[in-house]
């Protein structure tokens, strides 16, 4: 075991694990579990099935955190979100009981491997969302005119209220299932992806696009934690103080911090993930 | 394309009724208390086992799962009235995962009031999905 301390200093470290990962979900908009796995299974010689258990309880502490902030100010798109869930709630559900079947086979490096590549695709995805805040105009879909996916909010910054309609919903499905699978096969949020479909396929406005993220990513995570824990891969001793420390650190996030949600967090935020990838792929390989 | 739902919209779509204010408050309140319960009962439990279990280490914490003692529902309820704290910490996860599931619900209940029966249909899937992966998969797998 790589870490003898006592069991103060073990909590009190798993709790500021969790508080970085919470600053970290709610200041990029991802869940902050892409932090808190790597660190339990490099730093805490956690098998890679409680980490990813641990970490679908950090994403359930972030969303609720920042989710309450989100649905207050109505940027959360409850119809569109709730819509899409039946999308990534079978993905997280089938990309956690892959997991499960993974670890019986003892390819638990495999997976490591896989979310450093997952990670390392996290990366550039986050750096090219959109800069500007509102899409060009494109026409919706008929199930998006006939499920009313259509909404408008004030956006303080522009000064003026905006109004959106979803545009393809057929291949932001796809994303989603996807994205939901990724989800609950790493105990990610995968938020980046959500975000992703949401914009490029949906064609929403950027801050409807994140709330409705940080909405559907605690639905998603609740699908795959809710396997892992009955399956026994959620151990409550690391995920209480993670979870903790999640919520707190999501909190002064959303309320000390805002002024800092912007481009410069997420190019911050790339040395730390890159280091994180490079951890779990060489641990995956045995070099680590 | 083969989807039809997923054709070009018409010129004029039906008028859509939004969510009302009500139900974003509602959500809101959902999140805010399950949260709130959650870290309340994470805390209090942490605590207790921390005082309870001043030897533990990383090591045997890791090899032995506290929680898979009260994964059933009747050795839940036996062990919190017995004021099991791996019981109160199991409920703490518990409730964070219950959290979303009353979100789902709520949205449920506010789509149906106001009719429309494919979105109620569907955050209706999205409920029983997720029982289904605590209830049925989860087990199953183990």
């Amino acid at each position: 075991m790589g870490m003898s301390v006592d069991l103060w200093t073990l909590l009190l470290l798993l709790a500021v694990t969790g508080v970085a990962a919470g600053l970290v979900g709610s200041l990029t908009g991802l869940g902050g579990a892409v932090v808190v796995i790597p660190i339990l299974v490099g730093g805490f010689d956690t098998s890679f099935a409680f980490a990813a258990g641990t970490g679908m309880v950090t994403i359930l502490a972030t969303s609720s955190t920042t989710g309450a902030a989100y649905v207050r100010d109505r940027l959360t798109d409850l119809r569109i979100g709730m819509f899409l869930e039946i999308a990534t709630v079978p993905g997280a559900l089938l990309g956690a009981t892959f997991t499960i079947f993974l670890v019986h086979a003892d390819l638990e490096n495999a997976l490591l491997i896989a979310l450093g590549g997952v990670l390392l695709t996290i990366i550039p995805l986050t750096l090219t969302r959109r800069a500007n805040e509102l899409p060009e105009p494109r026409s919706p879909d008929a199930r998006s005119r006939r499920l009313g996916l259509r909404g408008h909010y004030h956006d303080a910054a522009l000064g003026r209220d905006v109004s959106y309609e979803a545009a393809d919903t057929t291949p932001a499905l796809g994303v989603m299932f996807g994205a939901g699978i990724v989800s609950g096969m790493f105990g990610i949020g995968a938020g980046v992806f959500k975000v992703l479909a949401l914009d490029r396929f949906l064609n929403l406005p950027m801050k409807i696009a994140t709330a409705t993220s940080n909405f559907m990513i605690g639905v998603t995570a609740a699908a795959g934690a809710g396997v892992m824990l009955a399956a026994g891969y959620v151990n409550p001793v690391l995920a209480a103080p993670v979870a903790i420390g999640t919520a707190a650190g999501a909190y002064l996030g959303s309320q000390i911090l805002p002024g800092l949600r912007n481009r410069t967090v997420r190019y911050l935020f790339v040395p730390v993930v890159l280091a994180l990838a490079i951890e779990v792929i060489l641990r995956g390989f045995g070099l680590a | 394309m083969s989807d039809s739902g997923a054709a070009p919209a018409p010129a004029d779509p039906a008028p859509v009724r939004e969510l009302p204010t009500e139900a974003y408050v509602r959500m809101v309140v959902v999140l805010r208390v399950g949260l709130a319960a959650a870290v309340a009962v994470l805390l209090g439990a942490i605590l207790a086992y921390a005082l309870q279990n001043p030897g533990a280490s990383l090591g045997s914490i890791l090899a032995a799962n506290p929680i898979l003692r009260y994964l059933g529902v009747s050795e839940l309820a036996a062990g919190l009235a017995a004021g099991s704290v791996p019981a109160y910490l199991t409920l703490g996860v518990l409730l964070l995962i219950a959290t979303p599931l009353l979100r789902v619900l709520s949205g449920m209940y506010y789509f149906s009031r106001g009719g429309e029966r494919t979105l109620t249909a569907i955050t209706l899937t999205v409920f029983v999905l997720l029982l289904l992966g605590l209830l049925v998969i989860g087990p199953l797998v183990r």
